[in-house]
Order: C-alpha cells, then sequence, then structure tokens
C-alpha cells in the first residue's frame, strides 16, 4: 500500500466518524455505575494515551485532556478513534451479564495558525448515557398480582465540543486554554409489557437535550530536559436537561484538577504519570468526588512503539457510603506510514470496576487514526 | 483469500452490534423513573345515554332465529320461494315451451348458521303458509297456519346419524357444506306437500318451527346473506303429445324472494334502560368525558365498561349473542355513523339468563380517543348480529345513580424523564 493511499484512508477514518457523529454513538464506555447517576464520564484521551493507562494524558497534543501540549504541534494534525468494549457485569445475586458496545468517543483538529499560536477543535464524550435495563417484576391491579417485564433504556450522552488554543511561551513554558460547550441528547424508552395480554404493553418515550459550559487551561513546564511537568484545572457549570423547552433537570458539573510528569531518560523510552481530581460530589446525592491515577511506560522512539499503562481511581456514581473503584492495566502500540503522516494506533485495555453490589469487567479493543498531511 | 475477507468483514461488522440490555439490579442499578400504573373507577364519566330502535329489521338480518323456548320466547321462519316459469323447454334446442301441469316433488335445502348442539331430538317442522305474507306480517297473522298439522317434520338428530347423512326413505339429507362449513339440511316435500298452484305462479310459502326434548333454538341463513332457503323443483309439464304429461327429471332451483322470521313476545317497548340486541335492532349510545389528566398526559392500559343489566336477556341458552362497542366518526345522535374498524372495535359476549355485571373490554376505543383529541368520545354498543335474534339485553342508565355505566381505567401516567 502506497503512503499516499495510507493516508487518504486515514483521512477518510478520522473524518467520516466527525461528519456521522450526530447519528453514531459518541459514548466511550457505558457503565451500569452511571445509571443512576448523570452517567459514565469519558476520557478525554486518543488511542495512543489509552494504550499507556491515560498517564500520557497531559503531554499528547491531539488528547483533549489538556491545551498546553498543543504547542508541540509544528503542523496541522487530525485524529479520530475507534473502539468495542466487552464488558461482563457480575451482580450481587451472581447473574452474569455480557454486554457490547462500539463507540467513536473522540475526534480532533489542531494545528498552528500565527506563529506559535496553535488551535484546536474536536469533541469527545464528557458523559455516557447509554444503557438498557430489563425489570422482572408484579403489581396489584384489580385484586390480581399481575407480572410484568419492564425494559428502561437511555441511548445517547453529553458531548464536550472543544476549542482550545495553545502558545508556546518559550522552549521551557507553554500555555493553553479552552472553551467547552457541553451539547448531547438521549433516546429514553420506558416499555412495560404484561404476562396477561388483556393489559395492553405500553411504551414511552422521549428525547432529553443536555446543555452545559466549560472552561479550562494548562500549563507545561520543562524544568528539565528529560523531565516536563503539566498542571491542568478545568470549571464546568451546570449541566441543564431539557424535554422540548422544559427544564427537568440542572446538575452542578465538577471542577477538575490535575496534573501529570514526564521522564523521557532517553530518546526512546518515556514514563509518565498522571493524578486526576474531580469534584463530582457537586452533582448531588449519590455523586463522590474522584482521583484518579495513571502510569504508563512507553518504549521505542520510531514508527513502532511500545506503550503499556496501569490506572486506577474512583467513578463518580454508585450505591453505598463510598465511591466504586477502578483499576486497569493497557497495553500498545502503533504504526507510522508515509513518513509518519499517517499513524494507525491500537490498544488493549482492561479495567474491573468494584462498588456495592455489583462488579464489572471490561475489555476494550481500541483503533486511532492520526493524519499530519 | 476472499473467504478470509468476508470473515474478517463479518467479524468487524458483528462487533459493530450494540449489546446494551442487561437485567436490572433495582433500585441501586436502575433509573430513579418508575412506570406507575393507576387503576381508577370512573363513576361519573358517563352520561347522555340512550337507546334507539330500528336500524336493521328482522327481514333484513343476514340470520333467521327459529326458537322455542316456553314462558321466554317463540320464534318462527317464513319464507317465500320464487316463482316458476309458466311453460318450459323440454329440451334445450326446442323452440317451443311446454306449459307446467304439476309437480311431481321439491326439495327444500335451509343452511343452518347456529345450532343448539346440546339439545336433544331437535326437530323441524315445515309448514304451508299463504304467499303473500310480508315484513308487514305479524306472529298473530300466521298463527292460524301454524296451528295445523306441519307439512314434514325432520328429526335432525336422528337425520344426521344416517350414513352420510341421507334418508333414503324420506329422500332428506344432512350434511355440512365443502365450500361454507355450514350445515345444510334438505327435506323432501311430494306433490301434495308442495303443490303447483298455478295463481301461486308456483311460489310456495313455508314456515318453519323448531322443537326438542327441551328449550331449543335455531338459526337459519337469509338470503340477505346470499344462502338463504331454496327450493329445487321436479314438475310435470304438458308434452302437447294427446294427454300425456311428462316428468322433467332434472330440477328446477328456486331461491327465496323474501325471508323473515316473526316471534311472541314483540320486542319491549322502549323505557329508561338501555337496550342491545333484538329485533328490529336496538343499540345504545353514551357519551363519555374521560378527565384531561388521563387523555392528554397517559397512556391506556386497560379499559372496561361495566354495565348492571337491568333485566336478564331472555331466550335458549344457545341464543348468547355478541355485543360491539363502537365509537362513532361524529356525533349525530342516534344516526352517528360508526366507525367501522376491526381494530377499534371491542365485543363481549351476552349469556342468556345472566345478572352479572356484564364487563366489555373497550382498551382499543379509550386508547382511539387518546391518541386524536379530535374524535368525539362516543360508545355506541349494538349487536354483532343484528336482528338475527329476537334476544335483547338491557342495562341500567346513567340516570339510575347505584347501577349505573362506569369505565374502569388503567393507565400509566407520564415516564419522568429527562431526570438523572
Amino acid at each position: 500500500m502506497s503512503g499516499s493511499t495510507v493516508i487518504r484512508v486515514a483521512i477518510m477514518a478520522a473524518v467520516i466518524p466527525a461528519l456521522t457523529g450526530g447519528a453514531m454513538p459518541l459514548a466511550a464506555q457505558d457503565s451500569q455505575f452511571g445509571i443512576r447517576g448523570l452517567g459514565t464520564p469519558g476520557r478525554f484521551e486518543t488511542v495512543r494515551v489509552r494504550s499507556s493507562g491515560g498517564a500520557f494524558g497531559p503531554f499528547d497534543a491531539l488528547s483533549p485532556l489538556t491545551e498546553a501540549s498543543l504547542g508541540d504541534l509544528q503542523g496541522l494534525a487530525a485524529t479520530a478513534m475507534g473502539g468495542t468494549s466487552y464488558r461482563d457485569v457480575d451482580a450481587a445475586a451472581g447473574a452474569t451479564t455480557s454486554l457490547r458496545a462500539t463507540r467513536f468517543p473522540v475526534m480532533v483538529l489542531a494545528g498552528p495558525v500565527f506563529g506559535r499560536l496553535v488551535l484546536s477543535g474536536g469533541f469527545t464524550t464528557y458523559l455516557d448515557r447509554t444503557w438498557d435495563v430489563t425489570l422482572r417484576d408484579s403489581l396489584l391491579v384489580r385484586g390480581t398480582m399481575l407480572p410484568y417485564v419492564d425494559e428502561l433504556s437511555s441511548d445517547g450522552g453529553v458531548t464536550d465540543l472543544r476549542f482550545a488554543a495553545a502558545w508556546r511561551v518559550s522552549r521551557r513554558l507553554a500555555l493553553g486554554a479552552a472553551v467547552h460547550v457541553l451539547s448531547g441528547s438521549t433516546r429514553e424508552a420506558a416499555a412495560r409489557t404484561f404476562d396477561d395480554t388483556t393489559y395492553h404493553a405500553l411504551k414511552q418515550s422521549d428525547e432529553t437535550r443536555y446543555d452545559g459550559l466549560g472552561v479550562s487551561g494548562s500549563l507545561l513546564i520543562d524544568p528539565l530536559p528529560e523531565l516536563r511537568l503539566s498542571l491542568f484545572a478545568r470549571s464546568d457549570n451546570r449541566l441543564r436537561a431539557r424535554l422540548g423547552d422544559v427544564v427537568t433537570a440542572q446538575t452542578d458539573l465538577p471542577n477538575t484538577f490535575g496534573g501529570g510528569l514526564r521522564w523521557a531518560p532517553s530518546p526512546s523510552v518515556r514514563l509518565a504519570g498522571t493524578v486526576t481530581r474531580r469534584t463530582w460530589a457537586d452533582a448531588g446525592p449519590g455523586a463522590f468526588n474522584t482521583v484518579n491515577w495513571s502510569a504508563g511506560l512507553e518504549v521505542g522512539a520510531g514508527f513502532s512503539p511500545l506503550r503499556v499503562g496501569v490506572r486506577g481511581g474512583q467513578l463518580p456514581f454508585g450505591p453505598g457510603a463510598t465511591a466504586a473503584t477502578e483499576v486497569g492495566f493497557a497495553a500498545g502500540t502503533g504504526r507510522a506510514f508515509a513518513r509518519g503522516r499517517a499513524i494507525v494506533d491500537g490498544s488493549l485495555e482492561h479495567l474491573r470496576r468494584t462498588g456495592a453490589g455489583l462488579s464489572e469487567r471490561v475489555w476494550s479493543f481500541l483503533l486511532g487514526f492520526t493524519v499530519r498531511p | 483469500m476472499r473467504a478470509q475477507r468476508v470473515a474478517w468483514l463479518a467479524a468487524v461488522l458483528a462487533g459493530c452490534v450494540d449489546r446494551a440490555t442487561a437485567p436490572g439490579v433495582c433500585p441501586t442499578f436502575c433509573p430513579s423513573g418508575r412506570i406507575d400504573v393507576v387503576d381508577t373507577v370512573l363513576a361519573a364519566s358517563i352520561g347522555r345515554d340512550s337507546t334507539f330502535r330500528g336500524y336493521v329489521l328482522p327481514f333484513q338480518a343476514v340470520a333467521m332465529t327459529a326458537s322455542d323456548v316456553p314462558g321466554a320466547v317463540d320464534s318462527r321462519v317464513v319464507f317465500v320461494t320464487q316463482a316458476l316459469p309458466a311453460s318450459v323447454a323440454l329440451n334445450t334446442a326446442d323452440t317451443t315451451t311446454s306449459p307446467l301441469v304439476g309437480s311431481d316433488s321439491a326439495k327444500i335445502t335451509l343452511t343452518v348458521t347456529r345450532r343448539d348442539t346440546s339439545a336433544h331430538d331437535q326437530t323441524l317442522r315445515l309448514y304451508g303458509l299463504p304467499v303473500t305474507i310480508d315484513s308487514n306480517t305479524t306472529f298473530a297473522d300466521v298463527q292460524g297456519a301454524f296451528a295445523g298439522a306441519p307439512l314434514r317434520t325432520v328429526n335432525l338428530d336422528s337425520l344426521l346419524a344416517k350414513p352420510n347423512g341421507v334418508d333414503v326413505t324420506t329422500g332428506d339429507s344432512a350434511g355440512i357444506d365443502t365450500t361454507s362449513k355450514q350445515l345444510k339440511v334438505t327435506i323432501k316435500l311430494d306433490s301434495l306437500q308442495a303443490p303447483y298452484v298455478v295463481g301461486d305462479t308456483g311460489k310456495l310459502g313455508i314456515g318453519v318451527r323448531v322443537g326438542g326434548a327441551g328449550p331449543t333454538s335455531i338459526a337459519f341463513c337469509s338470503r340477505e346473506n346470499a344462502c338463504g332457503a331454496t327450493v329445487a323443483w321436479y314438475i310435470k309439464v304438458d308434452s302437447i303429445k294427446g294427454t300425456d304429461t311428462t316428468l322433467i327429471h332434472k330440477p328446477f332451483p328456486r331461491g327465496s324472494i323474501f325471508d323473515t322470521f316473526l316471534f311472541d313476545p314483540p320486542p319491549a317497548p322502549p323505557d329508561s334502560t338501555l337496550a342491545v340486541g333484538g329485533a328490529p335492532s336496538a343499540r345504545s349510545i353514551m357519551r363519555i368525558t374521560l378527565p384531561r389528566a388521563i387523555r392528554d398526559s397517559s397512556q391506556i392500559v386497560r379499559a372496561t365498561l361495566l354495565l348492571v343489566p337491568a333485566v336478564p336477556a331472555r331466550g335458549a341458552p344457545v341464543d348468547s349473542f355478541v355485543v360491539e362497542a363502537h365509537t362513532v366518526a361524529a356525533d349525530f345522535g342516534a344516526k352517528s355513523p360508526l366507525v367501522l374498524d376491526a381494530t377499534r372495535t371491542d365485543t363481549t359476549t351476552i349469556h342468556v339468563g345472566a345478572t352479572d355485571t356484564l364487563r366489555v373490554e373497550v382498551t382499543n376505543l379509550v386508547q382511539f380517543w387518546a391518541a386524536d383529541s379530535t374524535r368525539p368520545e362516543v360508545l355506541m354498543l349494538r349487536s354483532q348480529v343484528e336482528a338475527a335474534q329476537p334476544t335483547e339485553i338491557r342495562f341500567y342508565p346513567s340516570a339510575a345513580t347505584l347501577f349505573r355505566p362506569a369505565l374502569r381505567i388503567t393507565y400509566a401516567r407520564r415516564f419522568p424523564f429527562g431526570q438523572p
């Protein structure tokens, strides 16, 4: 396959999900823990970063976690990713359910415009609200117990549309800022089927629209040539849910603070660690502040680096007095084509989430395309 | 190589299909909203109800009922057959015709649409009637004709028990028609029982009574349903060869030109109750006022119309009939045009003698009203086979406070979408 062909394929792979973003699910990863809350937060990471457990997130120019890293971009670049997750849900009662979801959670376009100023636009999943639960129960109607099956579902989520700018102030310092427009919708449905067909099955559905706003800022400092420090913060105001023109809910969104450290002892070896704190408890009862950490290693400076990483932390929503926890590991690699103008990254990730009354095991296969024409 | 590509593509596409349905672990891992189902009786939502009679007359019905229920109803079927021509051609090539001079025999065939299979010794008795009977003829008018000896008496049970349902002695037969799947009974009459009367132009007036070991009833198909009584004549013609007459060995089939059934006692005059059924047929109309909260913001799961019989339906047990509940396209009172749509019609069976509260499932109709607020919330009750039998049911109207019609509705409130 020639280099130009690879570039064309890569561009199509990056652009098609963007163009069809309105119709395709944009969530990162569903979880039963998010059903009772606002949803499952997305990850602001490309496949390259996911391969290392998220540790390189603050340092990856095309990951929407921070903006300052955009300052390292030398030319126009675009990236998109897709992934399929296989999730086993183990309920406390002993039942295991296997679920599967395919998502296209990230698309970013960035490039320098005026000298050292780099602008970027793109979207990523902010909250995933796709789930479908069935419930078997009965109720007393007209003097008899009436068994029924309920199916409650939600399909969609909240997308973070980011417009970012970064400025490489000096060789050792880069600054960045972004405005985040939160927008999205969910198609929600509630259906009940009675065993006694004298009672007609009922189905109600509606579309809930969401909106919100956020700002973020970040900086990159290189105290030593092989050491880089990233600090970032973000504040989102509130998530407003509407049915038609009626506001049905308004929920405070968290502030995010984090930092990361990257050490490159040699040109072909990079180590990184990141810690992020989000004040999800602002969202109300049943929500918890979270701290998430990750550590990762990238080996190889050529066209096929190898990446591994671990991550851990808490989930913002779930039952009980304490937050559900999440641990996982990931590994992946990439392959550059056409003298590095097109990059295909692949990753395999495993997560285990544990909370009161439920645990989940998730395997995710991720594929990312990056083009630098 | 091609197979590998197809397999790879199939695997990729299969992976793209979401599987998101999981058993809910509630309430901790279920959405906060629940489907709220409410059951309520709307006692005062039915009003402005009344009854109208005369939509279908007995001679316009698709069936005719003969019944013998002492103390309740005595119903008899009457019909007149078509005239015969004055002369016929003996051969198809003949240019001249031979005048009819008499009959040899005739076979009358009746199609049974409903039979009391629980009755023993069910018999049909045929009587000769004047050919002048019409829609103005009353039960009393033909009382004298039925008082005499019957032309023929046929025991249906005995006839059906014979090989192939054929009585070789009398020439009668009974069997299931392979096309219509209905029971057809053929009764043979000789020339004395079915004489060719020139003055009547060969028309026959026949009356049918039913009898049995106990109260019984039977229904025959009518000419309005294209399966009325028929007669097959075997006739004699003048051969025009001296004084001889010739028996034509092929039957001359004739249908009926009029058929109906007459019964005693006649239908009770209208009163304050709501009547449905009977002959001429009666319909009851009711106006329903659904609360706006139910009509506009909920989903109907089940709706049941509750009616308390003022008097039990009278007749043979087999005379149970089906009542249909329709809505109307526009409310013009008695002349309201019905919405004849099977998906928007609800039915129930009226059992003779029962006095229990009648429950008509009207879920389809109430859902129809809820779906289109421009539709009049009007309910019309009628018999499924109007005027085909004398049996009718009468209910208490809305004016009877204690026993008024009511609507029991089970509905689901609007689900609280948009809540985290």
